[in-house]
């Protein structure tokens, strides 16, 4: 799913938290959203899921000005799973768009076997680590293919190798199912392993977007060079 | 403590031995405060609900009053109630006082601000999160409100237990707008207090005992309905 954004703005209590002129997000690819602390990043991905509202500007998905709600999901740092089972949590957006039992219990099947959440599947919410319980949102946010997956810093506060089984589960849904994904990251050596696209933010402004490998062996822009070697602090 | 072990014996022998008047004062106690229960329980769930969802212009204002009327006293309550339906007053002319369905009038009244007020405490923070994940995850508005009532269900409980323990135990509204009639309007609080009045102290004992036996039991059907969805 294409996202255009254009002259996006969005003000916090009279402060001015992002003002975008421009940004196009391309179909079938990664997309790491990166910059320092207060850059308007979480405020792009909310904005793009509509769970605030802008001030001023348009952003189309595919075209369309309507937010497509079945197509997209946001999966947030800290994710909020039901007071249930790991299984319902899974099959949740399912039932919502009337999937079959059977179909629901095949994709639950397969899903916790390439998260390794099959032990999990009866335990409580409650019950779960971080790391599991990201991987349980993760699984829930795939589970009815969405055409394009919001994360805002998946694999904050959880340990590499939980990181590393996420990072594989990502890959390979875009690989195989063509999903667009916009991922809210710090973590630059995760957007390097995995972004096609790379947009830096800073102070609620786009300072550049362009592909990984632009963006990681041959920055253009002063600020990018500064931000990629560590500098670029506020 | 003579009166107290010759109420307990009394409360035994009433239950045993099926006490026509004490069945029949149950009876329509159950039936009023239940009935009170399942509307106040669905409208201040919904408007729990919907208090705690949106945002919108004195809504501070709004739970400061709902927090005030979950305190307001029955029998003011129940004067209010029945200044209104009095012939004199605005809804005279519908002949309700002194009738079952003014006391289930009053009752609901007097515990939809519990039932209400609880529910916005139950959504408290999670409302946020609750509302968040309902809209990433594609939920339309019924959904939406269908995963609200899951995940405050144990608040909700709360709500509803709170709700029943007030209307099933308070005697000032019943009092003035039924009139503890006999054989019509008297309910278990009101029939204690008239025993009390007449000095049959084992006796308003006894129905006191009955009276917390049954907000037990439904107590306890409530929680368990808690836990069965929980699992």
């Amino acid at each position: 799913m294409k996202i255009e954004v254009e002259k996006l703005k969005k003000t916090y209590q009279g402060v001015m938290v992002l003002n975008i002129d421009r940004l196009t997000i391309k179909a079938g690819k990664i997309t790491a959203i990166v910059g320092p602390n207060g850059a308007g990043k979480s405020t792009l991905l909310n904005l793009i899921a509509e769970l605030i509202q802008k001030d001023d500007g348009k952003i189309w998905y595919n075209g369309e000005e309507k937010v497509p709600v079945k197509d997209i999901t946001l999966v947030f740092q800290e994710p909020y799973l039901i007071a249930s089972t790991v299984k319902k949590n899974i099959a949740y957006p399912m039932k919502l768009r009337n999937y079959s039992k059977e179909a629901i219990e095949t994709k639950i099947q397969r899903l916790s076997m390439e998260l390794r959440l099959e032990p999990l599947l009866n335990k409580k919410a409650n019950q779960l680590s971080l790391g599991e319980v990201q991987k349980v949102a993760l699984a829930r946010a795939l589970s009815f293919e969405p055409k394009l997956l919001l994360l805002d810093e998946p694999c904050a506060s959880i340990d590499p190798y939980t990181t590393s089984e996420i990072e594989k589960m990502l890959m390979k849904m875009n690989q195989s199912e063509g999903t667009t994904m916009v991922m809210v990251t710090h973590n630059l050596a995760q957007a390097r392993r995995l972004a096609d696209e790379v947009v830096l933010l800073k102070k609620g402004k786009l300072v550049e977007c362009c592909s990984s490998e632009q963006f990681f062996m041959h920055p253009e822009n002063e600020e990018t060079k500064l931000f990629v070697e560590g500098e670029l602090l506020i | 403590m003579n009166i107290i072990i010759e109420g307990i014996k009394e409360a035994f022998r009433l239950i045993f031995s099926l006490d026509a008047e004490v069945f029949e004062v149950v009876l329509l106690s159950l039936r009023v405060s239940l009935t009170s229960l399942l509307v106040a329980g669905m409208l201040g769930i919904f408007l729990g609900i919907l208090i705690a969802k949106y945002r919108f212009p004195m809504k501070h204002l709004l739970m400061r009053l709902i927090y005030t009327l979950m305190g307001m006293p029955p029998v003011l309550c129940g004067l209010l109630v029945y200044i209104f339906f009095m012939r004199r007053g605005p809804l005279g002319s519908l002949r309700l006082n002194y009738t079952v369905t003014i006391m289930i009038i009053a009752q609901i009244l007097m515990i939809l601000p519990i039932i209400t007020g609880l529910t916005i405490n139950a959504a408290g923070e999670k409302q946020d999160k609750i509302n968040r994940l309902a809209k990433t995850l594609g939920a339309g508005p019924l959904q939406t409100m269908e995963l609200f009532l899951f995940e405050l269900r144990g608040g909700l409980v709360v709500a509803l237990v709170s709700g029943f323990s007030r209307a099933i135990s308070e005697v000032g509204a019943v009092m003035i707008v039924g009139g503890n009639i006999d054989g019509k309007t008297r309910v278990m609080t009101t029939y204690i207090s008239q025993l009390k009045g007449m000095g049959e102290y084992e006796r308003a004992l006894a129905v006191g005992i009955i009276l917390l036996i049954i907000s037990f039991a439904v107590n306890t059907i409530l929680y368990h309905f808690q836990r069965e969805k929980s699992g």
